[in-house]
């Protein structure tokens, strides 16, 4: 029985992988990469992995799905001279001879599935190694906390998680010199609605909360820093759709606090420890849990300012780029 | 047939229809999402075997690095679409051509 549930759910994740690449409409697509990121999401559950499907339904889905939802303003409801064009395309693309398309998709096609067997195979073959667990759970009441995962991401393997961090900073600066760094001078014109208004009234404290939670239950059971950081995240956004963009309202230094205090914690952290005698990251086990706990949090605060400022920044090119076109109109 | 090896087959599925769609594609908008439909399938590899490997839990390693994994790739699809929307901005394309 369970194993129908499984099947149903694997069958149901290709098919929307499926139809999120082939909708005619770029929209659907959108819509459909939501429902796929959820499918995912269940399937780890059923695989037992809670965390992984938090961050899924949370960053992977949620996150990702808003910023595509936001491109779409300009990619999909583009003004009419873009259907000229597109026409252009299509009429050239239908024009082109037809058979010089045929032998590339024939090529395609056979790689493709070519590839899909051998990965197939490799998959089905893998090795039995015995995995980490063992490792894990002997030094799990080292760690300072409960809960296997938190214990690899912020202790074991804090390494990572802390070069993590750096990278979603310079996912930020990247977005940044993309765009053109004048954003949060403004604050977009948003009409006082009072529907939103309540929204945010109702939401702002509920997701706070909730994402307080999920920091403070990731010691013990799934949860923990990066679903946090989603949610609050998500507060940042809210607002600033609702024209009360946080970066430009906070004094600069702050914002450039938030942004950067987990990554900094971190290394001022790494530093007084490889100065007292230890290896990088190597927690005394007495402090370890309060430790985790600080890193948590800070962590959570930087990677909720940085989702917000790259969501603000990515809505501001499209603001600016819809001005740009009134003008030239 | 174990839960783990339902979803590992389906992995290897997700893999080749993300890379499909990279090919395939043309617009901006679906490439990113082919290439975190890759990035989907390579995960569930990993946690599928997280399971299989499981004692009285399963492997944590390999759900932190799927968790490190999942953010690392969302960022990076944020820059893309930055980059995207960017080009879009500049020149009016929304794919690539290889007419100019």
């Amino acid at each position: 029985m369970s194993i129908m549930i499984d099947i149903i759910l694997a069958v149901l994740a290709i098919y929307l992988a499926l139809q999120c690449l082939f909708a005619p409409r770029l929209t659907q697509t959108v819509f459909l990469f939501f429902a796929f990121g959820l499918a995912l999401a269940l399937a780890w559950v059923r695989l037992g992995a809670v965390d992984v499907a938090i961050t899924e339904a949370a960053i992977a889905s949620g996150f990702l799905g808003v910023l595509f939802l936001d491109a779409l303003r300009d990619f999909s409801l583009a003004p009419p001279l873009k259907w000229d064009n597109l026409e252009v395309v299509h009429s050239s693309l239908a024009t082109k001879n037809p058979k010089s398309l045929f032998l590339p998709r024939l090529a395609l096609m056979l790689g493709l599935g070519l590839f899909l067997l051998i990965a197939l195979e490799a998959v089905w073959k893998i090795p039995e190694g015995g995995g980490l667990t063992a490792a894990a759970e002997a030094l799990l009441p080292e760690s300072g906390v409960e809960h296997p995962v938190t214990a690899v991401l912020l202790n074991f393997r804090a390494y990572d998680t802390w070069l993590e961090l750096g990278v979603i900073l310079l996912g930020l600066l990247a977005t940044f010199a993309v765009g053109g760094i004048k954003i949060y001078r403004k604050p977009p014109v948003v009409a006082d609605d009072i529907l939103l208004r309540q929204v945010i009234l109702f939401f702002t404290p509920v997701l706070f909360l909730f994402g307080a939670f999920l920091l403070y239950f990731g010691k013990s059971g799934p949860g923990g820093a990066f679903q946090a950081a989603v949610l609050w995240g998500a507060i940042g956004i809210l607002l600033h759709l609702g024209g009360r963009p946080v970066f430009s309202m906070i004094p600069r230094w702050l914002g450039q606090l938030s942004l950067t205090v987990g990554l900094g914690f971190f290394l001022i952290l790494g530093f007084f420890l490889l100065a007292g005698g230890a290896t990088l990251f190597e927690y005394p086990p007495a402090y370890a849990g309060v430790l985790i706990l600080i890193i948590e949090t800070l962590a959570a605060i930087s990677i909720a300012a940085a989702l917000t400022a790259i969501f603000a920044n990515l809505n501001q090119m499209n603001k600016e780029e819809s001005n740009q076109i009134e003008s030239t109109n | 047939m174990e839960t783990y090896q339902i979803y590992s087959l389906t992995s290897a599925v997700l893999f080749v229809i993300g890379m499909g769609g990279v090919f395939v594609s043309r617009h901006f908008i679906k490439k990113i999402i082919a290439t975190i439909i890759m990035g989907g399938g390579v995960f569930l590899v990993f946690v599928s075997l997280a399971e299989r490997d499981a004692l009285t839990f399963a492997d944590p390693v390999p759900h932190a690095l799927v968790i490190t994994g999942i953010v690392v790739a969302v960022a990076s699809a944020a820059f893309a679409l930055a980059l995207a929307r960017r080009i879009y901005q500049l020149t009016g394309e929304e794919s690539f051509t290889n007419d100019k």
